[in-house]
């Protein structure tokens, strides 16, 4: 038999996760229907009920570090069909913003994104940036000239990558260090409470386990087998794919500018354009289906930390076809000044994203690959 | 009364398409009676019909064929006359296919026959009942217990107009509702404790004049019946002559043998065990006449004995309590621990005792649930920081308390957890806690300043029989132990009711309440009592046979003193002198028929409904036999209970459920009624077999007269000792169990005992 487990309930995060979404998560009383209509949770100890007793019980250190969380997609499918509107679905995705901020450093940081309070500040910062580093280099011109629009004649490349390339790092680095902790947690986690069959983490083996579950989060199979939330699955798939597009394009214009030296703006019969052009309509799309579902859902509670992210997600997709479009349609101010905003997003996206909501993608796929890689059924 | 007689056979509802009613005419016509037949007997027409034969013609015996006697009983009722029903439709139509009359034997036919042959014989041996009527009629009402229940009792009963007098042991009105910090809700949106509720109760109950209030006092004796209870009243700890005297204790009425000591020395015996007390016959020419009587003498809390609980630190660790000695300490302010006197700002609830069983304490239900919920409520009141968990196998919060159940579920501080508490012990200054197959997934601890056990709440009657009956069967409640102490006779069916009329019981001496609870109890209880003592004045029976005007006739003159209907009476009903000659107490009655069944010289019954009238409607069945057919049909007796098995019978017509058309039934008011001879004299003249149906008996029982089933089943082993002598088989009489609910089950109970008896062949007795 096992020692027993000193229970020293926090009651500070039962209020924090109440503040971040899971304000009915003390109505439970543990009929475990969530984990009976959970289309996703494993057998074995299935969630989210046992996380739904440790949250009201104020047990953080049983959750900020558990895999299950990230298993969750929050289709929807037990808040709908809890008994007692304790929406399960909802407190975990609070308990996921929770541990977001709990592996990212500084917390300070971590508790800025997730404070509406804090989004002037969080927006002044890339804006401070951009006009201080661009004047003091002297590649911020407000005063473009020529005929045709060149967005680097207003900001320059130069000044661009000078930014984003540190800040991708920084995120790097911060998911990191997170992650290091993370992956210890829930292999911790996971031996306690017998959901592995893997003594250590053995680098090889979880790297191989990595490359067998990337298919099922491009194809969304556990997405899919949602019934609340189907729809869900389709946008949340455009806008993934709109970012990896993005990210492809990204990549190829950076090899092409740097090493080729060959600058946009680039014709719109490169294939690498349409790649670009297809990429922010799913994006735009994708994000606005998924604002659309948010607003008809009733079982669930949408909160900042949901909207921000959709509103970053548009933002990023929206200013980015409109800066193009008002390019090609020769609007000039509107054009740079939509450009200007647009960097401001992707300022945001790299800065804060181990800080927000978007975090997910990290975490939600390094314990998935956990538990493939702890051969747990799934 | 000069009996006219009148048989009316309707022919509604399938009766008529299915049988051959100009038969059934000649039936009546052979009776020398006259038949009248009708196509919709119920209807304004038909009702006409009857009151004019009533009015013009001096009808008062009425043999109605018609439908069951469960259904349309008031349009059929007819002031002064005697009316008997033969179930023509719900057990004879409708469960039996159409009489077919090209067949040699026409079952049906002969069913409808018997069954009205037996309905007009009825009709002629049994007598329109009159009431009976008390000597010294009081109404007033005594209420036992001066708590939140008998105060509430009191109130009710005393704004439509009862006096009642309250009588309560302590020095003050209140009880246990006085003592407490906070109440449970009584109100919506029930989400919070409120402050007791009794301080202004009792304030209440002094601007009545029609309430006296004796404090310090309880009851020595209650004698007589109700409608004229003689009470005598006494300080706490005091002793009188009218002291109640208790039945001489079963270890004492043998000898050192084990036999059975004669009647004079157990009377020796029995005034020596009472020396000093008056016996129960002799009346207090001091005591106060009441009507009836509200026990609300409520509870004391759990004391565990020495060693109960220790593996919970219980006696060894000062800082486990009881939830009583917990309110103790809150309602005098903060929670402080005993031990040191520090604050408690950790303090664990634990429902269950645990070692292996999921039973939660004695005594205990929802009240003590929601009591954990509310004291767990005050250390979140006490401290911003306070920790309250509760570790329950079962939290009982019923009705709107769910409201309440789910407010304490919102607190931050308020953990609640199924589980298995293993132990509790010392760690430092403070206690821990440890808990296995909770919710929680493992073995966990706690860490506690106090614990708190949820023991229960028991009922006065457990210690005392509080009542104090001058009963010859005894002071208190008759085999109370199958209600675990509690004052109860059915609590689902009959709320209020006790096993002894005139006495109901309302509040936790019912079993745990919560106070609103204990105060809805209270009206309860106080309508039942005026409801007793109305019926009482009218000379009607109160419950279960609301209003039924007959009571138990006794021909004493052939009495042998044999005790055995003072003895089985489940009420009580009855006290015998010393010589053992029995006294009837009317208003005590029931009516249910037990000493009737039980009397070896036959020499009870009721004035509609007696040894005669069933055993006449045995006689009158017709038992064919190798000289009316080559093969004559089977014929059994069913005697049949009219509280379940009767309606249950009737529901399976209702559904058009089948069963065989070779059983007579009979409706006996319980099977505490069945007088062997009835059994006897089926088979005596002939008939197959006897089977009698009736509710479940045990400690689980259905009986709406507790005992009916169990005595049947004693009556009915000996039978079968008798019929070894007669070379009959043990196993053509039987008894079988049904509920109300149980309809579908009827034609398998009835086709296989027919079957069974068909099987052994003909009764050997059948002709002579």
């Amino acid at each position: 038999m096992s020692d027993a487990y000193l229970v020293e309930p926090d009651m500070g995060f039962i209020k924090e996760v109440a503040a971040l979404g899971g304000g009915d998560l003390k109505k439970c009383y543990q009929c475990a229907t969530c984990s009976v209509v959970c289309p996703i949770s494993p057998d074995n100890k299935p969630f989210p009920r046992k996380e739904m007793i440790a949250a009201s019980w104020g047990l953080k250190d049983k959750l900020v570090g558990n895999a299950d969380i990230w298993l969750c997609h929050n289709c929807g499918d037990c808040s709908t069909r809890c008994p007692r509107g304790a929406k399960p679905g909802d407190v975990l995705s609070a308990i996921r913003a929770y541990a977001i901020t709990e592996y990212a450093i500084p917390k300070a940081l971590g508790k800025a994104v997730n404070d509406p309070k804090k989004l002037p500040i969080l927006l002044g910062i890339p804006v401070v940036i951009f006009i201080v580093l661009g004047l003091i280099t002297g590649l911020l011109d407000f005063t473009p000239d020529g005929d045709q629009i060149v967005h680097s004649h207003f900001f320059s490349s130069w000044l661009v990558d000078m930014i984003m390339v540190p800040l991708s790092i920084w995120a790097a680095t911060i998911f990191a260090l997170g992650l290091k902790r993370f992956l210890a947690d829930i292999h911790a986690n996971a031996l306690q409470e017998g959901k592995t069959d893997k003594k250590t983490i053995d680098p090889l083996e979880f790297g191989k386990a990595f490359l067998r579950i990337i298919p099922t989060i491009l194809k969304h199979d556990k997405f899919n087998e949602c019934t609340e939330n189907r729809e869900r699955s389709t946008a949340h798939m455009m806008v993934l794919f709109g970012f990896i597009g993005l990210f492809v394009v990204t990549s190829i214009f950076f090899v092409v500018l740097y090493i080729f030296q060959i600058h946009g703006p680039y014709s719109q019969l490169n294939p690498v354009k349409w790649l670009a052009n297809i990429s922010g309509i799913a994006l735009v799309i994708g994000s606005v289906l998924m604002i659309k579902n948010r607003i008809s859902q009733k079982d669930s509670v949408s909160n900042y930390k949901d909207w921000s992210l959709l509103g970053l997600a548009l933002g990023l997709g929206l200013t980015g076809m409109l800066t193009e479009m008002t390019r090609l349609g020769e609007l000039a101010g509107a054009s740079y000044a939509l450009y200007f905003i647009h960097l401001i997003f992707v300022f945001c996206l790299f800065a804060y994203l181990p800080f927000s909501k978007l975090a997910h993608l990290v975490y939600r796929t390094v314990a998935m690959t956990y538990t493939e890689y702890a051969n747990r059924k799934w | 009364m000069d009996k006219k007689y009148g048989v009316y056979i309707c022919t509604g509802c399938g009766i008529g398409d299915s049988l051959d009613v100009d038969g059934l005419c000649a039936t009546v016509k052979k009776a020398r009676k006259t038949a009248k037949t009708h196509p919709f007997l119920c209807g304004q027409d038909g009702v006409a019909m009857l009151k004019k034969d009533i009015s013009d013609e001096g009808v008062n015996t009425l043999t109605i064929a018609a439908c069951s006697r469960r259904v349309n009983f008031d349009i059929f009722r007819f002031d002064g006359c005697i009316v008997d029903r033969v179930n023509l439709r719900e057990q004879v139509v409708w469960s039996h296919p159409k009489g077919d009359k090209s067949l040699e034997i026409n079952h049906t036919q002969m069913l409808a026959n018997d069954y009205l042959k037996m309905g007009m014989v009825r009709v002629e041996k049994v007598q329109l009942p009159e009431p009976y009527k008390l000597e010294n009629f009081s109404r007033k009402i005594l209420v036992i217990g001066g708590g939140v229940t008998g105060i509430s009792a009191a109130l009710d009963a005393a704004k439509v107009g009862y006096d009642v007098t309250i009588v309560e042991k302590e020095a003050n009105l209140g009880g246990y509702a006085a003592k407490m910090r906070k109440q449970l809700p009584v109100n919506q949106p029930y989400t919070s404790l409120i402050p007791p509720m009794i301080a202004d109760k009792i304030r209440e109950v002094g601007s009545f004049a029609n309430i006296t209030v004796k404090t310090n006092t309880v009851v020595a004796r209650i004698a007589g019946q109700p409608g004229e209870f003689t009470v005598t009243m006494k300080k706490p700890g005091e002793t009188l002559e009218f002291d109640v005297p208790f039945p001489l204790p079963p270890e004492m009425r043998v000898d050192a043998s084990g036999k059975e000591l004669d009647k004079d020395k157990q009377n020796e015996l029995y005034k020596e065990f009472n020396t000093g007390k008056n016996d129960i016959l002799s009346l207090d020419p001091n005591g106060e006449l009441f009507g009836a009587v509200v026990l609300a003498a409520g509870w004391r809390p759990y004391l565990p004995a020495s060693g109960e609980f220790a593996h919970l630190g219980y006696g060894s660790i000062a800082d486990v309590v009881t939830n009583h000695q917990f309110e103790e300490i809150a309602a005098k302010g903060k929670i402080l621990r005993p031990s040191d006197g520090k604050e408690a700002q950790s303090v664990v609830f634990i429902q269950s005792p645990g070692q292996g069983d999921d039973k939660d304490f004695a005594y205990t239900g929802s009240v003590t649930s929601l009591v954990a919920l509310k004291q767990a409520k005050y250390v979140r009141e006490d401290y911003q920081d306070g920790k309250a968990y509760i570790f329950y196998q079962h939290i009982k919060t019923p009705g709107l308390q769910e409201h309440f159940y789910k407010s304490i579920q919102q607190d931050a501080g308020i953990f609640l957890t199924k589980g298995e508490v293993i132990s509790v012990s010392k760690s430092g200054s403070g206690l821990i806690v440890e808990a296995d197959n909770t919710l929680l997934g493992e073995k966990i601890q706690v860490k506690a300043d106090m614990v708190v056990l949820g023991t229960g709440m028991v009922p006065a009657t457990v210690d005392d029989p509080v009542i104090n009956l001058a009963y010859r069967q005894g002071p208190g409640f008759r085999d109370n132990a199958i209600f675990n102490g509690y004052a109860d006779s059915n609590f689902i069916c009959f709320p209020y009711e006790t096993q002894r009329t005139g006495v109901y019981a309302a509040g936790c001496i019912r079993r745990g309440l919560t106070i609103d609870e204990s105060m809805e109890d209270a009206a309860g209880a106080a309508l039942k009592a005026i409801q007793c003592i109305e019926s009482t004045n009218r000379g009607v029976a109160v419950h279960p046979r609301s209003g039924d005007m007959s009571f138990p006739d006794f021909f004493f003159q052939r009495c042998t003193q044999c005790k055995r209907c003072t003895e089985e009476c489940p009420f009580g009903a009855l006290d015998d002198d010393e010589k053992g000659t029995p006294k009837p107490n009317p208003t005590r009655c029931r009516r249910c028929g037990t000493c009737m069944g039980a009397c070896p010289e036959r020499i009870i019954g009721f004035a509609d409904y007696n040894v005669d009238s069933v055993g006449s409607m045995v006689k009158a069945i017709d038992v064919p036999s190798t000289d009316d057919f080559d093969d004559p049909p089977m014929r059994i007796l069913g005697l049949v209970c009219e509280n379940d098995a009767y309606p249950a019978i009737d529901i399976a017509g209702l559904n058009r459920l089948q069963f065989s058309a070779d059983v007579r039934l009979i409706p006996i008011r319980c099977l505490g009624s069945l007088n062997v001879i009835w059994v006897k004299e089926a088979l005596s003249k002939g008939m197959d077999g006897v089977f009698v149906l009736g509710c479940k008996h045990g400690d689980d029982y259905q009986c709406h007269f507790v005992k009916g089933s169990e005595l049947a089943s004693i009556r009915m082993k000996k039978i079968g000792e008798a019929l070894t002598s007669l070379a009959l088989e043990v196993e053509r009489v039987a008894q079988f169990e049904i509920a109300i609910d149980e309809f579908d089950k009827v034609p398998t109970i009835i086709n296989d005992f027919v079957k069974l008896v068909t099987d052994m062949g003909p009764n050997p007795l059948k002709g002579f």
